[in-house]
């Protein structure tokens, strides 16, 4: 069953901190930015567990533990507090509170989930979801043509995420009727061999799944796959808009 | 001044940046020169103030480089991925935050009692930040790789 989370903080980091410490699970995240909005949004999703910071403006995170305490509907709700104060007297507040745990920052996203299975029951996702999920940061419609974008630094664990979701992307790609795909190489900055890894599994799955290819990349990548056996002859187009003209 | 005597602020300050940055960044931080020189160029600096038996703000200082590298490490991602200084300053207010949260638990555990406020941060170059009227003052300097930052704190006690 998909567990509703609720993080109330005012810092999109840490927000965004404990939205990847859920990732691998089925969760639904929602946020807001104060207490205010943290009541709001606490009445409007139910959710099966808070993870509420302490210092926040408008309405700090124990006004609105106090007022949430004060709800029959969301009386109940577990909480876990978020603090970057360790202080005996902070902590003893919380724990007075009622608050089922409380983490001190600076945290990791692994304790976050610790402290998150006393109180509720997280599945973890399917290997295919995980998958997907991962997939998402590297593709971008434009058109139709599906751009790859791939990041600054290509390494062995790039190279693992491409291989998981690459197959399945593909196809998916495919069945959505689009029949051209963009490898966006512009970023990369070293020609390493997890690079010459990241083309070949591409070429070889996009030739399995009947997709034209174009790769995109500087001149300086363009040299640099010279000197490898397997990329020696590849084209690179040195703009996107070079790659759309060359199908 | 004999007050707060009894709590090693450098030493807290310094226990407070490697802890933060280990955990949140996965950086290994050194202690650099013990009383360093302002960063001059382009810098973001977050800082957190706190009130009540005692008074005072911590200070992170960072150049805009190493600012980027913080950030994405922080939130998992390239540098070349951050969409805008506001992801910046976030990060750098919330580290600060975490500073001044660790001695602040430490001051009050002491009997100092006070309050954390919300973090803020100042970009720019060429500036420096003076305050006046502390009994103690410290800044110590850290490196991460070829990245250098410095911490200060200014504090008093409250009348």
């Amino acid at each position: 069953m998909t567990v509703k989370i609720l993080t109330v903080d005012d810092s999109k980091t840490i927000r965004m901190i404990v939205k990847k410490a859920f990732k691998a699970f089925d969760c639904k995240l929602s946020e807001a930015e104060n207490g205010v909005e943290g009541l709001a949004a606490a009445a409007k999703e139910k959710p099966d567990l808070i993870v509420l910071d302490i210092t926040m403006p408008v309405m700090n995170g124990i006004e609105m533990l106090e007022k949430l305490k004060g709800e029959p509907d969301l009386q109940d709700i577990p909480v876990i507090m978020l603090t970057a104060e360790s202080g005996k007297d902070s902590v003893m507040q919380i724990v007075k509170m009622g608050v089922k745990d409380y983490m001190v920052k600076p945290f990791k996203g692994e304790q976050l989930i610790e402290r998150a299975e006393k109180v509720v029951q997280l599945e973890a996702k399917k290997a295919e979801e995980v998958a997907a999920d991962a997939s998402k940061q590297y593709f971008s419609l434009e058109d139709d043509v599906q751009v790859m974008t791939m990041p600054v630094k290509i390494n062995r664990q790039v190279n693992t995420q491409v291989e998981g979701f690459l197959k399945t992307k593909l196809q998916d790609i495919v069945k959505s009727g689009i029949s051209k795909l963009i490898l966006n190489l512009s970023k990369a900055e070293e020609t390493n061999m997890s690079l010459i890894k990241v083309i070949v599994q591409v070429l070889q799955a996009c030739k399995k799944a009947s997709l034209n290819i174009q790769i995109v990349g500087t001149e300086a990548l363009s040299e640099g796959l010279k000197g490898f056996a397997e990329t020696s002859e590849i084209k690179i187009a040195f703009s996107l808009d070079e790659a759309k003209s060359a199908f | 001044m004999s007050e707060l005597n009894g709590i090693d602020l450098k030493n807290c300050l310094l226990n407070a940046i490697v802890d933060v940055f280990d955990t949140m960044l996965s950086m290994e931080v050194e202690a650099g020169e013990s009383n360093p020189e302002e960063i001059t160029d382009s810098r973001i600096v977050g800082t957190v103030g706190f009130a009540g038996k005692v008074m005072g703000c911590v200070s992170l200082h960072v150049g805009d480089a190493f600012a980027e590298n913080i950030t994405a490490a922080m939130l998992g991602m390239e540098p070349d991925e951050i969409e805008s200084d506001e992801e910046i300053y976030d990060v750098i207010g919330e580290l600060s935050n975490m500073l001044g949260g660790d001695l602040k638990s430490r001051l009050c555990d002491a009997g100092f009692d006070c309050q954390l406020s919300i973090p803020s941060t100042t970009s720019g170059s060429n500036f420096k930040i003076e305050s006046k009227g502390w009994m103690e003052q410290e800044r110590i300097g850290f490196t991460s790789g070829n990245d250098k930052g410095l911490a200060e704190i200014f504090i008093k006690t409250g009348d």
